[in-house]
């Protein structure tokens, strides 16, 4: 489509000036259209798995798991139920409780997702949980950072993410540039709709597990009572659009057609004794 | 084992956060008797109007008001510093006292923050990705996971972007 735009509009140029004045440029730019729509087209599954694996190593080097088997199963079955719900049931799903005092969850290519454990403590219900997770998911379901790793790399790694270089096992060193280019996506943050699209996503995917759908929305209302000057929540925030707005986004979304969905009780009570007892 | 004990240490927090909350209305909305849009109104609060939050059920919050006491739509309602009246303490003073035992907790455990140059300098743990490896779960254990929970699944088409 952008092809066919920009052919049509140097195709017009060509009629009002002379052709070789325009030419080059012209002739550039449909290369480097070509190269972005390669791009996202030519990572395939595999490639996606590995490049978030290697993410996700990084991110445990920036912070280990909370060291509690039960916890950690715990999280690993909510977020494997919810998996089930998508449309990507078969990808190689691992959660991760991270031990950290910080306020966030990331998520990587391929099926990785953490929660840190200073969000954790915070989530009154298996509910909220849910819909934290599936708000992840929802990144790894519309490779939202694999299309910000290609938007924010620099040319020769785009180029080179496009091509064959990646399929190359002898060559190891473009896989690392992705992955290193990648971890850099958790600090800059993703387009801030790629966070409402996750929001709107998130809360079905919840719904469709048997949750409450509410729960993504009770914790973006804790979070916007929160100090925006607690240091715990710096990056969270830093990295998101405000809560106030994502909440407006999701009302407008979710109008009065999710009331009746409550989460059964049972689910509510093995929170407290998995979570909130250790709390 | 320790970080056992920062978990026990964060306590305090494990109370629901919106209990006592103070929030104003983003948009005229119904203070209802029961939490149900067909359930009878017990006043109609304008935009802007000062509630207290008291407690949650779906997408319904309790709440008191000046204009009386019930249920309205939890959307309907933003908790952000302009709900602050002046000279109001509110939760959100409470919230930033018990945030700031966060320092004692890492001073107790090692356990600490997650920062932009954190994740900038980061370098690969292979033992602790294959411990994430190992807590993964299989279809069949969450399908268990569930029906032990009682979840059931529910047919539900994903929403249109509500961004104009």
């Amino acid at each position: 489509m952008l092809n066919r735009t920009l052919l049509f509009f140097g195709t017009s140029l060509l009629f009002l000036f002379p052709a070789h004045a325009f030419d080059f440029d012209f002739q550039k730019a449909i290369n480097i259209a070509k190269k972005a729509q390669q791009a996202t087209k030519t990572i395939d599954e595999p490639e996606e798995i590995e490049i978030g694996h290697g993410i996700a190593a990084n991110l445990l080097g920036a912070s280990p798991l909370l060291p509690d088997d039960k916890v950690q199963q715990y999280v690993n079955e909510v977020g494997r139920w919810l998996s089930l719900q998508t449309e990507r049931p078969d990808l190689p799903w691992q959660f991760g409780v991270l031990a950290s005092t910080d306020i966030n969850a990331f998520a990587t290519p391929g099926g990785t997702i953490f929660i840190t454990s200073g969000l954790l403590q915070k989530l009154n219900n298996e509910s909220e949980l849910a819909g934290v997770l599936a708000h992840e998911m929802v990144h790894v379901l519309r490779k939202h950072h694999l299309a910000a790793l290609q938007k924010g790399a620099r040319m020769d790694i785009a180029s080179e993410l496009a091509g064959e270089a990646l399929k190359d096992k002898a060559n190891p060193a473009v896989l690392d540039k992705a992955i290193k280019a990648g971890t850099e996506v958790y600090a800059r943050g993703l387009d801030k709709n790629d966070e409402f699209e996750a929001d709107r996503m998130g809360i079905v995917i919840a719904t469709r597990a048997g949750y409450d759908p509410y729960g993504l929305p009770a914790v973006l209302q804790m979070l916007e009572a929160s100090n925006p000057q607690d240091s715990s929540l710096a990056l969270m925030f830093k990295t998101h659009p405000a809560p106030h707005d994502r909440l407006s986004l999701l009302d407008k979304e979710m109008g009065d057609s999710f009331d009746g969905y409550p989460a059964p009780t049972q689910a509510d009570k093995r929170f407290d004794s998995e979570i909130a007892q250790q709390k | 084992m320790k970080y056992l004990y920062a978990l026990i240490l964060y306590a305090p927090l494990a109370a629901p956060v919106c209990a006592g909350q103070a929030a104003y209305t983003v948009r005229s909305t119904e203070i209802k008797q029961q939490p149900f849009s067909d359930a009878a109104t017990v006043a109609t609060l304008g935009e802007k109007a000062g509630v207290d939050i008291l407690s949650r059920r779906g997408g319904w919050v309790k709440i008191s008001s000046g204009q009386g006491n019930g249920w309205v739509r939890m959307l309907s309602l933003r908790s952000d510093s302009t709900a602050k009246k002046p000279g109001d303490s509110g939760l959100q003073s409470l919230l930033n006292v018990g945030r700031s035992g966060s320092s004692g907790i890492t001073v107790a455990t090692g356990v600490r923050g997650l920062s932009e140059e954190d994740l900038k300098n980061a370098h690969p743990n292979p033992s602790e990705f294959k411990k994430l490896q190992n807590y993964a779960a299989t279809k069949t254990k969450a399908e268990k996971f569930a029906r032990d929970a009682r979840l059931k699944t529910r047919q539900l088409d994903y929403l249109p972007d509500g961004n104009p």
